[in-house]
């Protein structure tokens, strides 16, 4: 009887092993696709990238359209079934196009983040000396910071529009990045593959964006999943103090931002929005779990 | 040991200072100083008012003698005085730290008292129903806004609560916000009165650190039981119960301490959004409030105390650390 149960155990484990002609991408996406939480949270996150695209067609409504004989109707009620706010906006119309000024804020703040910790930690990992130096002191000074009290005095000013809540999210956003990819950066730059390139005569640039880069990938991605459900939580707040994206673009955390004070008499305006951030942000954390476990189990983020 | 802990200060000051360039240099660049908001306001200033308000703020010298003065200020221990509070910055500060206080220490206790016993039962039982709750809950923690957490709290407290007609539950009636009633006499009934304000504003502050907490204590406990001293503890035939509390708990408890010393600061940093929640007096509440309403002497008071306080626990953090583990070596 026990028999079986030993040779079940290799078996799963020759399944988990890398199949001939298979590439570590490959290899990935087989470990990725086999993870629930993580597919489950792809799914509804592709659900929600589909509802922002088409917007304009689902919605029932334009998403600036007042109806002030129809203001605070509740939820599955007459014509609006997710109720309307203070003004008469539908609340279902605002929450689709909301979706997409808080997704694309996510994404590209998440992407700028990213893409500038990444360059700080290639410069101080591959360069080091003075420049490492300085580069690292400048990390310990912005992870020092009250970076939530700095973002909202540069939302006070910079504020209102998606491009500057993007930029500011994404200037003080790079430094875990930073830190990781200059750790993966001090450690490949010495393994023999990176050795070889610069015998034969590669250029810097070519070590750094063909040999480094690509094996550095896995903590880049990782990061940049976790960094959009934070970039978005982040975005909410700011829009909740007044100073993120301005009315009358919806955000899901400017539509929250006066849902506090009708808490008594419209309270479905606070539910919705807390609601698909909640969601949207969930989804994101799932996925970048099972995407790290996917890529690369032993890396700590 | 004392060597590592007075070099460790030292390197801090230098950080110290960076920030206080940064921070400075921010709000002093922020369009609309003081004067600027006065004009804006009242249309007979006239420009030679203008200028002698200017000079008598000291706004017109050039912003590397202003960072100087109120370096020189604040190491005197003068924070300078809150336009909007009509108060020295010292004494607001004072009173916001002390409110503060208590929803950072219940929030962290709340966070701790739950955080680890659930994250060792979760990694002492991996892939237990318990422990699959325990990771979903840690998900959960981490990804909800905390003002929409907040303000569902508030609902279902404080606005909509036909539940709290159950027998035994009609204390759980609790105050939207604020921090006590007016008018409640000292003693304990001041305490009971303050007991029921800080429910709500430090479940949803300790929410997060709690998440936080036992996803950390889970995997440094599931790292540490794998350890050949582990193996070799029960190999020497010592009891479960000895095994876990003296061989693999102590150890595992190590790297946790450093993260909640770490997280105390962020506590406090991250209380801004909680206070303002829950119009509860803090020093967050205090920081949101001076950033959006353009008082920068107190913004910047704030600001800069709370990175010293990160600063601060992040050497607790280290030396917390080189004490407890033996094998660390400070040179």
């Amino acid at each position: 009887m026990a028999r079986p149960a030993v040779t079940l155990a290799p078996a799963a484990a020759a399944a988990e092993a890398a199949r001939p002609g298979e590439g570590y991408w490959q290899i990935a996406w087989r470990r990725l696709r086999r993870h629930r939480l993580a597919m489950g949270g792809l799914a509804v996150i592709a659900l929600l990238v589909l509802a922002a695209v088409f917007a304009p067609w689902i919605a029932p409504y334009r998403f600036e359209q007042i109806d002030l004989t129809n203001r605070f109707a509740p939820p599955f009620s007459g014509r609006h079934w997710l109720g309307t706010d203070d003004l008469g906006h539908d609340v279902f119309t605002r929450l689709l196009y909301a979706g997409r000024v808080s997704l694309v804020v996510g994404f590209a703040a998440a992407l700028s983040a990213v893409a500038l910790g990444t360059l700080v930690g290639v410069v101080a990992g591959y360069y080091g000396g003075l420049l490492d130096n300085v580069l690292m002191r400048l990390t310990d000074i912005v992870l020092t910071l009250p970076v939530f009290g700095v973002l909202l005095l540069l939302g006070r000013y910079f504020g209102g529009g998606i491009l500057p809540i993007v930029a500011i999210i994404g200037l003080f956003g790079w430094t875990v990045a930073a830190r990781l990819v200059r750790g993966e950066i001090l450690r490949l730059k010495t393994q023999d593959f990176a050795e070889a390139a610069r015998a034969l005569g590669a250029s810097e640039t070519r070590i750094i964006f063909r040999h480094l880069l690509p094996n550095a990938l896995a903590p880049i991605i990782v990061a940049a999943t976790l960094d959009v459900g934070g970039a978005i939580l982040t975005e909410a707040a700011l829009s909740y103090f007044g100073v993120g994206i301005q009315p009358p673009i919806p955000s899901w955390g400017n539509m929250l931002q006066n849902a506090q004070s009708y808490l008594w008499t419209a309270p479905w305006l606070a539910f919705w929005p807390g609601m698909m951030i909640f969601l949207t942000v969930l989804c994101f954390n799932f996925f970048g779990d099972g995407l790290r476990d996917a890529l690369d189990p032993r890396l700590k983020i | 040991m004392q060597r590592y802990v007075l070099r460790r200060i030292l390197q801090m000051i230098p950080i110290a200072l960076g920030i206080s360039v940064l921070l400075f240099t921010l709000l002093t660049l922020a369009p609309g100083d003081p004067v600027d908001l006065l004009i804006a306001s009242d249309p007979r200033v006239k420009p030679e008012d203008v200028a002698r308000l200017k000079r008598l703020y000291g706004l017109d010298q050039p912003i590397h003698v202003r960072y100087l003065k109120w370096l020189g200020r604040t190491l005197q221990g003068d924070l300078g005085f809150s336009r909007t509070y009509k108060e020295p910055v010292t004494n607001l500060l004072r009173d916001r730290i002390a409110n503060s206080l208590w929803l950072t220490v219940t929030a962290f206790v709340l966070a701790v008292v739950v955080a680890v016993p659930v994250g060792i039962y979760s990694a002492l039982h991996q892939y237990s129903v318990l422990d699959y709750l325990a990771t979903t809950f840690t998900f959960f923690g981490v990804s909800i806004p905390v003002f929409w957490f907040g303000i569902m709290a508030i609902y279902l407290f404080a606005v909509w609560h036909p539940w709290t007609a159950l027998p035994g539950l009609g204390w759980l009636v609790l105050p939207p916000g604020g921090i006590s009633t007016p008018g409640v006499p000292p003693g304990l009934p001041f305490v009971l009165d303050r007991l029921r304000y800080m429910i709500l504003p430090s479940v949803v502050l300790a929410l997060l650190s709690m998440a936080t907490y036992t996803r950390y204590t889970r995997s440094s406990m599931l790292e540490v039981i794998r350890q050949d001293y582990v193996r070799t503890a029960r190999a020497k035939g010592l009891a479960e119960r000895v095994v876990i509390n003296r061989h693999a708990l102590r150890n595992a408890l190590i790297p946790l301490v450093t993260i909640m010393a770490l997280s105390i600061a962020n506590l406090f940093a991250g209380a801004p959004i909680t206070e303002t929640v829950f119009a509860w007096p803090g020093v967050g509440r205090l920081l949101v409030e001076s950033v959006l309403n353009g008082d920068y002497v107190a913004a910047q008071a704030v600001l800069m105390f709370l990175a010293v306080l990160v600063l601060v626990f992040n050497l607790l953090a280290d030396v917390a650390y080189a004490a407890l583990d033996p094998r660390i070596r400070y040179d």
